[in-house]
Formats: structure tokens, C-alpha cells, sequence
């Protein structure tokens, strides 16, 4: 029997009980839909993670000086450091030819009080804490959003003397968004006041205005200063001149050519027991999470295609009763025990692909109105998420025909094989 | 003599429940190429045992049956499934169609299981249909033949793998004596025109008149 046959004969076979074959095939069908609105899903919102983590630079490693463990003696003190970011590393960093950009940051303690001044322009109480480190277009917080620079130019690498503020730091000192230009490479005073009641000015020149990028900016006056500027400040809070040389940098961020830099930078610097994170690192876990929720949901569509194999079977074995005779004359006109199998295995496979083809159908469906659905949620609830959070792609089509005809076929064994050891003569008796 | 069959000491014992029944008790019978030869006796004598023996339908219990010269007895599964595709041909008293198939869909059946392209199945079903009469009913279901066509029908389809030998198990059983009058006058026509080797199991004297020679048996053994 040529395969065309068995397609043709099958499924005139099948025609026969149209509406017994679309009932057999309907468990296929749910568990499929099941199995491909989970997996698109899955597809989807990694793609979607994908693009945020690129946007926000998968290629950027950030690097951490390691500290000595905490004991309950130590717990209420600031933890030594056993691996240090030395300005050596970050020059032996800057000088690789797999890096674009490295920006070292040194930061003040929580409790240190920052306030500005331009001129007589003072605001004491308000003016709250500034942002420390470095610049605010490398930052050492993942997903940070670059800022948008309103007037000026942006800090200069290593520069001494230099200050960049955002728009709500200018708008608390009184100054209008008319006046900003004015203010670039004015003399801006940063006050730093310790617990123990010194005051000390260090003088900046103003050389960036941002705007507020965030909400939580907008709340926020700040102010940028580079790693190079911050290095006074920290010395004098803590009144350790060298404490570059004992302390480091508190964190490094390194921009890499591509993601395999990146991954290499990793290693390397992990190798040298530098607490090293990247966000490829945990995009690996997100995408390890994801798995595992995709294959619980899908074990659910799993749990649906086992009661439909059973639902398959029992429709084979039931056929296999009412076409006894019909049996009986076909090994009587020349076929094979093994045409016959054949023959209710491609029945079985089909009535699994009929159902797989209506579930992936389905499944995509089902998909675009969740996804319409999630987002006029979303609009609702005006949180500004947009994309495509259930994706069908070409393999997870094939994965699911595929699966669908696999699952029909093994249903199908049993009933099959029972259809081809009938004996002919009690078969052609039948009634 | 060109033999087509020969059985020797063909035995077949039924188990019913708990009591064995013997269906055949050793029969011996030829048939030679060419012949028509029907098997009659009283109901329950075996006829029809030994009808399925020759087609390979059934396995003896014991005794040789050769057909063409290969012994079937001792064959397993794959080569009684070849035997029955290439060296016979079934003409039931029930005809045995497949109701959902046209007429020469169901003629063309046999030779799909034996892998011949669609085309030459189709030519040869034809071919048979108008050899048998049928040339305008090609696309006729069962349903929509009367007895006699259909049995026409169910001799084409047993004619198409070319067989050796033609087993006919009460072909008129189901017809009136005039359309029974007619199969077994086709019968007869293709035996004398095509030398196809005939053997007919009937219980009825007039089916039997139409045969070359006539076996008889009774209780399972050919009666002398």
C-alpha cells in the first residue's frame, strides 16, 4: 500500500463518522490549545525580556568589591574589603580592546546630608541627597533609563571640578526652565554635612542640566559628579585621605563591544573573585524561571492529551468492532496483518493531527485576545507596558502537529494491532 | 496432468466450548488447471472447511494442501496473506462488497494491497467490469446494484490479481434460479474462455450440473 493510499483510505474512513472523528479529535484539540497558548506565552514574554534587558544593555557588566563576611561582632560595622576595585583594574579595563566604556563609582554613605548652592540661591532643608558615582549614561543599577540632556553637555570622563544636575534639583533653588541656559558654567556649591556637625563646601562648575527621566527623579533634586569629583567628598566624610588606595571604588560598570565580551568579561573577573553581575546572568535565570512555569502550565495540556489518547483509543477499538467484517474481506482479497495495522494507525494518527491542527489554531487565537486582552488591562491600569506577550512561532507549530500525531499514533497502537490479528474466516463471519 | 490442488489427508478439528468438533476427517482431492469442479454435500459435511483450507483463510490441524505446487500447511501469516493476494480469488455467497466503495473501487481493492500504480488499477478493474457485463455500472455502489450485479461484481474483483484458481462458497445462495442461472453460466463462460480453474461449493443439484466433475462429501470425507 503506496502512502497516498493510506492517506486516501484513512481519510474516507474517517469522513465516514464525521461527527465520532471531530468528538475523538476534540481532547487533542484542548490539550494542544492548552500546550500552545503556555508555550507561546512562554516565547513571548522571553522575547520580551530580551528587548527590555537589550535596551538596557546586556552587554554592560557591573563589578563589586567583595567583602569580608559578616560575624555578630562585625554585623553593625561597615564590612572590610577583601577584593578591591583599584584605579589600576579600572585603567587595566579601560585599556581592552573588547570594552567601549568603564566608569568607576565612589558613593556616600545613606546618612550623608548634601545640600546645593548657586550664588545666594540656598535651599537647606529641601534639597535632598545626591546621587553618587558616576555618570548617570553608565550607570551601576541595571535598567536605569539614560537621561536626557536639557542643556549643557555631558560629564566628562575623570573630569575634576565638573557638575551635572537634573531639572528638579534647579526648580528647588527657584530657578525657571528659562534661566537653565544661563546657569551652565556658573559656580555651583555642593554642602556636605556630617553627623558630628562639620559643614564643608566643594565648588563645581555647572556643566549639564537632565531632565527628570522618572518619576522618583522628578520628586528628586540630584546631582552627578563622576567618580573623580566624588573622591573629595568621601575622603573628607570619612577623614581618610587615602582611602582610595584602602577602600577602592565602590562599583564598576563596564560596557562591553558585544553580549560575548560581556560573558568573557565575566568569567574573567569572576575567576579573579570579583563579585561580577551582568544582566545576561540574570536573564539566565529569568529564563530558567520561565521554563519551569512552561512546563508546569503545559503538563496541564499534557494531563488533557492523556484523557484524549484514551478518548482516541476508545474510538479505534470501537471501530475496529464495527468494521470486523470489512477486515475479515480485505485479508480475504490479499492484506497483510501489517496493512491493517497500518491502515488504524493512520486513522488514529489523523483524527491526533485533526485535533492538533484546530488546537494550534486555536492556541494562536486564543493567544491575540489574551494579549489584546492583558493590554487594554494595562491601559486601564495605565502602567506603560506594551508588546507581544504570546508568540507563535514556525517550530512551536511543527512541535505541535508533530506532538498531536504522535499522541494519535499511540493511541492508535493498541486498537491497530487488535484490527490485524483478527483471523479472516471468524472476521468475514462477523456479524 | 497440471494440478492446481492437491490436498492429502486434509483434517480440521473445532474446539466448541469444551467438546471438539472435526470439521474434516481426511479428505484427498485434485483439481487440475483448467477444471471446474464443485464440492457439494449436505450442510455441515465440510464443504465449506475445505474451501478455506485451499484459499488460505484457515490453517489444516492437520494433512498438506498444495496449490501451484507450494504446500500451505506449514506457512506462516506472510505467506498465506501472498497466497491469497496472488494464487486466489474469493466469490462469497454474501458477496462481501465494501458498501462505501463504487463498483470499481472495490474491484480495483485487491491490487492496492499487492501495490500496482492507481492507473493500472483502474484500467483493470474496468477491464473486468466488461468482461463481467458490468461496463456501464462502473460507478454504481452496492447498494445501488441488484444481487446478481453485485455478485458479478465480487467475481471481477476476484478475477483482477489473476489468480490461479477461483473458490466460489455458495455463489447463488443468495440469487433466484434464473440470476443463479446466469453467474454460473458467466462462471462456466470464463472457465472454458480464459481456462480459469473453478471450484464451486454448492448444495444444489442445478449449480452443480454446470461442473466438469463433482466432489461429494459427507461427515467431513469425500463420499465415493
Amino acid at each position: 500500500m503506496t502512502l497516498k493510499d493510506l492517506a486516501k483510505t484513512s481519510l474516507s474512513n474517517l469522513g465516514r463518522h464525521k461527527v465520532r472523528t471531530a468528538l475523538s479529535a476534540v481532547g487533542v484539540t484542548v490539550g494542544i490549545l492548552t500546550i500552545v497558548t503556555m508555550l507561546s506565552l512562554g516565547v513571548g514574554v522571553q522575547q520580551e525580556v530580551i528587548r527590555v534587558f537589550r535596551g538596557a544593555g546586556l552587554e554592560t557588566v557591573r563589578v563589586r568589591p567583595v567583602t569580608e563576611e559578616q560575624t555578630p561582632f562585625t554585623q553593625f560595622a561597615e564590612p572590610e574589603r577583601k577584593v578591591l576595585i583599584t584605579p589600576a583594574l579600572v585603567e587595566e579595563m579601560r585599556a581592552r580592546d573588547d570594552v567601549v566604556k568603564v566608569n568607576a563609582h565612589i558613593y556616600l554613605p545613606r546618612s550623608a546630608n548634601t545640600f546645593l548652592r548657586i550664588g545666594e540661591h540656598a535651599d537647606e532643608p529641601s534639597v535632598t541627597q545626591v546621587y553618587v558615582g558616576g555618570t548617570p549614561w553608565l550607570p551601576s543599577e541595571p535598567f536605569a533609563i539614560s537621561p536626557e540632556l536639557i542643556a549643557g553637555e555631558e560629564l566628562t570622563d575623570g573630569a575634576q571640578g565638573e557638575i551635572i544636575v537634573n531639572a528638579s534639583a534647579l526648580e528647588a533653588l527657584g530657578y525657571g526652565r528659562a534661566e537653565f541656559s544661563d546657569l551652565i558654567g556658573q559656580e555651583i556649591a555642593l554642602v556636605l554635612k556630617a553627623p558630628r556637625g562639620d559643614v564643608q563646601d566643594f565648588t563645581f562648575r555647572l556643566v549639564g542640566i537632565i531632565n527628570a527621566y522618572d518619576d522618583f527623579e522628578k520628586q528628586n533634586p540630584r546631582a552627578y559628579l563622576g567618580a573623580t569629583g566624588m573622591l573629595p567628598l568621601k575622603a573628607w566624610w570619612y577623614n581618610d585621605p587615602d582611602i582610595l588606595e584602602r577602600e577602592g571604588y565602590d562599583a564598576l560598570t563596564i560596557k562591553a563591544v558585544s553580549l560575548n565580551d560581556a560573558v568573557q568579561i565575566v568569567e574573567q573577573l569572576e575567576a579573579r573573585n570579583f563579585d561580577v553581575e551582568s544582566l545576561k546572568t540574570i536573564l539566565d535565570t529569568v529564563n530558567k524561571t520561565m521554563v519551569v512555569l512552561q512546563t508546569m502550565l503545559s503538563s496541564i495540556g499534557g494531563l488533557a492529551l492523556l484523557v484524549a489518547s484514551i478518548g482516541i483509543a476508545n474510538t479505534m477499538i470501537m471501530s475496529v468492532y464495527e468494521r470486523t467484517r470489512e477486515i475479515g474481506i480485505l485479508k480475504a482479497v490479499g492484506a497483510s496483518p501489517g496493512d491493517i495495522r497500518l491502515l488504524f494507525m493512520a486513522e488514529a494518527s489523523l483524527i491526533g493531527l485533526l485535533g492538533g491542527v484546530a488546537g494550534t489554531i486555536g492556541g494562536w487565537l486564543l493567544g491575540l485576545g489574551l494579549n489584546e486582552g492583558i493590554l487594554a488591562y494595562l491601559r486601564w491600569k495605565e502602567i506603560p507596558v506594551t508588546g507581544t506577550f504570546f508568540v507563535v512561532t514556525g517550530w512551536l507549530v511543527a512541535l505541535a502537529l508533530v506532538f498531536a500525531t504522535v499522541v494519535g499514533l499511540l493511541a492508535g497502537l493498541y486498537p491497530a494491532a487488535r484490527a490485524a490479528r483478527l483471523d479472516p474466516l471468524e472476521a468475514l463471519r462477523y456479524e | 496432468m497440471d494440478t492446481v490442488v492437491r490436498a492429502v489427508g486434509l483434517a480440521r478439528r473445532y474446539k466448541m466450548g469444551d467438546a471438539f468438533v472435526d470439521a474434516l476427517r481426511g479428505v484427498d482431492l485434485t483439481v487440475a488447471r483448467g477444471e471446474f469442479v464443485a464440492l457439494v454435500g449436505p450442510s455441515g459435511s465440510g464443504k465449506s472447511t475445505v474451501l478455506n483450507l485451499i484459499g488460505g483463510l484457515d490453517r489444516p490441524t492437520s494433512g498438506q494442501v498444495w496449490i501451484n505446487g507450494t504446500e500451505l500447511s506449514g506457512s506462516d501469516e506472510r505467506a498465506l496473506t501472498r497466497h491469497r493476494r496472488q494464487h486466489v480469488g474469493f466469490v462469497f455467497q454474501s458477496f462481501n462488497l465494501l458498501p462505501r466503495l463504487t463498483a470499481e473501487e472495490n474491484v480495483a481493492l485487491p491490487l492496492m494491497f499487492g501495490g500496482v500504480p492507481e492507473k493500472e488499477r483502474r484500467a483493470r478493474a474496468r477491464a473486468l467490469l466488461e468482461r463481467v457485463g458490468l461496463g456501464p455500472r462502473l460507478a454504481h455502489r452496492p447498494t445501488q446494484l441488484s444481487g446478481g450485479e453485485q455478485q458479478r461484481v465480487a467475481i471481477a474483483r476476484a478475477l483482477v490479481g489473476q489468480p490461479a484458481l477461483l473458490l466460489a462458497d455458495e455463489p447463488t445462495g443468495n440469487l433466484d434460479t434464473v440470476i443463479g442461472a446466469e453467474i454460473m453460466s458467466l462462471l462456466k463462460e470464463l472457465n472454458r474462455e480464459e481456462r480459469l480453474t473453478l471450484l464451486v461449493v454448492t448444495h444444489d443439484p442445478e449449480v452443480a450440473a454446470f461442473a466438469d466433475r463433482v466432489i461429494k462429501l459427507r461427515d467431513g470425507q469425500v463420499e465415493l
